[in-house]
């Protein structure tokens, strides 16, 4: 009999079982290894994780307290936090100098108060952060970053890890080398977002007064406008093809057009916002939003 | 030691860096809290507030922008956040309280004041009058009209567009008019009440 | 003009701007002269204080310092020392001697790379091609090598992402330097072999920095 079909059975002789089964076939249980601390904060508190390996959530409350819950199975590392003033520092700690991959893994849940500023460096895994308000540094190597209803000067560095941000205000700088972007619904006045190999989509309303620069080498990058937009369009890709489904009018405002590869220039509306995509030899698709 | 390397070496942690960059900045940072604040204690204690972000970020600051632009952002949030705590509410560019006739505030003037502002504003009446907006209003007018800032750097500061700024601008003087007619119009019905009862004592 | 067509043109006209039918409308209308005059009384006001604003009190960065180095974000005495050698200096964030070169480099062309308008750029390129492509492209491979040969990383996921990652950078510096080595004056392929160098030495700087992590 199955394990699953036994945990249906809602009786005590079921749970032995699974409990048999779990120590005769070595299931590994929940998180052996589990840290839970608080730390009172003034206003504005910086929370710097540094993780190798792991899922890493932050979210906001109302509390002025940052919470800190970390598991990990292994014993070959630890988990820290401690508060030094306004900074609560997070870091997983190896504790012997040969370690697996297995061992090396922490997740974590921090809550932290809405003004806080994160300073966020997980190797691998996965990054969420929701709903805080200060400023951001993100680094990771593959692991995933999403972001949702955030402000603040957000710069988020991957080598590989894959970027999606939706409804964040402020300003927005992502860096990555095959990582694909998701950039959905900003709020923001101030994008730069530059990938080599990975795609870019750009979903979103693009504010009046507004910079929006995108940049990859190949791949796509796909942006999706409405007709009540209006921006000015600068949109080149030296090897590969240009894709438009604006209705584009000579640019609104002077600047000087180096006229290279598939290029097009021009504004929708009254140009108030400033788009510039590039590609190497990728194609760059300008499409109506559905 | 020129400012830029001073943040390159701050970011290793070298004190005289600090020292530095709080000599080149705080003037200005200590000048905008307490236009925004009205008292000397609470702007000393919002510049060491500000400061104290500065330098714990200064690692992650990478130039994108002029290094006072990205302090006076700080400065103005670490301003706006704690006026946000003070009244409880939402404190941004975009909403405006503004006091109406019936909760005592300044009356309106619909017509032209018969009074000119030319050569009679002094500084207390300038900053009790600055006291008396609105948090954004008040911060545009300070970057302004008393630091200088042009509304691009503002928008860079303040986080939002340049059209806003200068929105947000022209009703803060707008504001500060009527706010410093109705004080300059006291001041005359003082004067009028002490001269008559002067003469009715002679 | 209007009033409400003056109100428009206000902050140019304090700034100078004084238009004909600006000055015509301002003849006919005390309101507006009055907005002009309470205006510019206003700004004057606002500079003079700005003028007698005073220094912060003394105590005040003996404060900060002290809270500063509570925190342990001043570093005094020797250690402050040894860590101010001119190329560790230029470039902060990633002080690696092996990568000194190689960044010093990138930070030169970079900066080229990024100042001046886009039309002046051509000519800066060609003086920056001539003099520190080349030796920048052999501090790097040399770099790699090294790199490369000493990288351990536990985690294997890590490992696959810095080596596939680091073939991908070398693959779009070859077809950058070609479409640059095919049309110097294409300053769009300039810019992206100048990112892409840019990359790799960050890439490389990941590498070497492995196995300090944790400990």
């Amino acid at each position: 009999m199955s394990a699953l079909a036994l945990t249906r059975r809602p009786n005590g002789k079921a749970t032995g079982l699974l409990i048999a089964g779990v120590l005769i076939f070595g299931v590994t249980p929940a998180r052996a290894h589990r840290l839970e601390k608080r730390f009172k904060v003034d206003t504005h508190p910086v929370i710097t994780i540094h993780n190798p390996d792991g899922m890493v959530t932050v979210k906001a409350w109302t509390r002025r307290e940052v919470m800190v819950v970390a598991n990990h199975g292994s014993e070959k590392v630890e988990v820290d936090a401690e508060q030094v003033g306004n900074r609560v520092d997070i870091m997983t700690h190896q504790l012997v100098d040969t370690i697996a991959p297995e061992d090396m893994r922490a997740d974590y849940e921090v809550s932290v108060p809405e003004d806080a500023e994160l300073q966020i460096h997980n190797d691998s895994g996965a990054v969420s952060v929701a709903n805080v308000l200060g400023d951001m540094n993100v680094e990771t190597v593959a692991a995933g970053v999403e972001l949702a209803d955030t402000a603040g000067y957000l710069t988020v560095k991957t080598i590989g890890g894959s970027f999606q941000c939706v409804r964040c205000a402020g300003r927005i700088e992502v860096s990555s080398i095959s990582g694909s972007f998701r950039l959905l619904d900003l709020r923001s006045l101030h994008v730069r977002a530059q990938t080599s190999t990975g795609n870019i989509l750009f979903s979103g309303e693009f504010l009046p007064n507004g910079i929006y620069k995108l940049k990859n080498y190949s791949g796509v990058i796909e942006v999706r406008f409405s007709p009540a937009d209006s921006f000015d369009l600068s949109a080149t890709s030296l090897k590969g093809k240009v894709v438009n489904e604006a209705n584009l009018t000579p640019p609104a405002h002077r600047r000087f057009f180096s006229r290279i590869g598939n290029s097009l220039f021009g504004s929708i509306n009254s140009g108030r916002a400033k788009v510039d995509l590039t590609s190497f030899d990728g194609t760059i698709n300008i499409l109506k939003r559905q | 030691m020129p400012e830029a390397d001073a943040i390159r070496l701050a970011q290793q942690g070298d004190a005289a860096a600090f020292e530095r960059l709080y000599r080149l900045h705080s003037r200005r940072v200590y000048s905008l809290c307490l236009r925004m604040v009205g008292n000397t204690a609470e702007a000393e204690d919002l510049t060491q507030e500000a400061f104290l972000q500065l330098f714990r970020k200064i690692a992650t600051f990478r130039g994108e922008s002029a290094f006072s632009t990205w302090l006076h952002r700080l400065s103005v949030n670490v301003v706006l956040m704690r006026l946000r705590k003070k009244s409880g509410a939402e404190t941004s560019l975009e909403e405006v309280t503004e006091p109406d006739e019936d909760s005592g505030g300044p009356r309106r003037d619909f017509g032209a004041p018969d009074l000119t502002l030319s050569g009679s504003i002094d500084r207390v009446n300038l900053q009790r009058a600055v006291e008396q907006l609105p948090p954004g209003y008040k911060a545009v007018f300070v970057l302004h009209d008393v630091q200088g800032y042009e509304h691009n750097e503002i928008a860079e500061i303040m986080n939002c567009s340049i059209g806003n700024s200068k929105s947000q601008l022209h009703k803060a003087r707008m504001r500060l008019r009527e706010l410093l007619h109705e004080a300059l119009r006291q001041k005359a019905r003082e004067e009028r009440k002490a001269a008559g009862n002067a003469a009715g004592e002679d | 003009m209007d009033c409400k067509e003056f109100l428009n043109h206000l902050d140019p006209w304090l700034a100078g701007d004084q238009r004909r039918e600006a000055r015509v409308h301002l003849r006919g209308c005390s309101h507006c002269r009055g907005l002009v005059e309470d205006f510019g009384a206003l700004r004057a006001a606002a500079r003079e204080l700005s003028a007698s604003d005073p220094e912060p009190p003394a105590h005040l960065w003996n404060s900060l310092r002290a809270q500063l180095e509570q925190e342990g974000l001043i570093r005094t005495g020797d250690e402050a020392g040894a860590r101010s050698s001119w190329l560790r200096r230029l470039f902060a964030p990633i002080p690696r001697p092996a990568l000194a070169g190689a960044y010093l480099a990138l930070l030169i062309a970079a900066a080229f790379a990024a100042s001046g308008p886009i039309h002046r750029r051509v000519n800066d390129y060609r003086w920056v091609q001539d003099t520190s492509t080349e030796a920048l492209r052999a501090q790097l491979n040399t770099t790699e090598t090294a790199t490369v040969a000493s990288f351990r990383d536990p985690n294997p996921v890590v490992t696959a992402s810095l080596h596939t990652n680091l073939a991908i950078v070398d693959n779009y510096i070859a077809l950058c330097e070609k479409s640059v080595r095919e049309d110097p004056q294409n300053e769009i392929a300039r810019d992206y072999l100048y990112t892409a160098y840019q990359q790799k030495a960050d890439l490389l700087a990941q590498m070497a920095d492995r196995g300090d992590y944790g400990r």
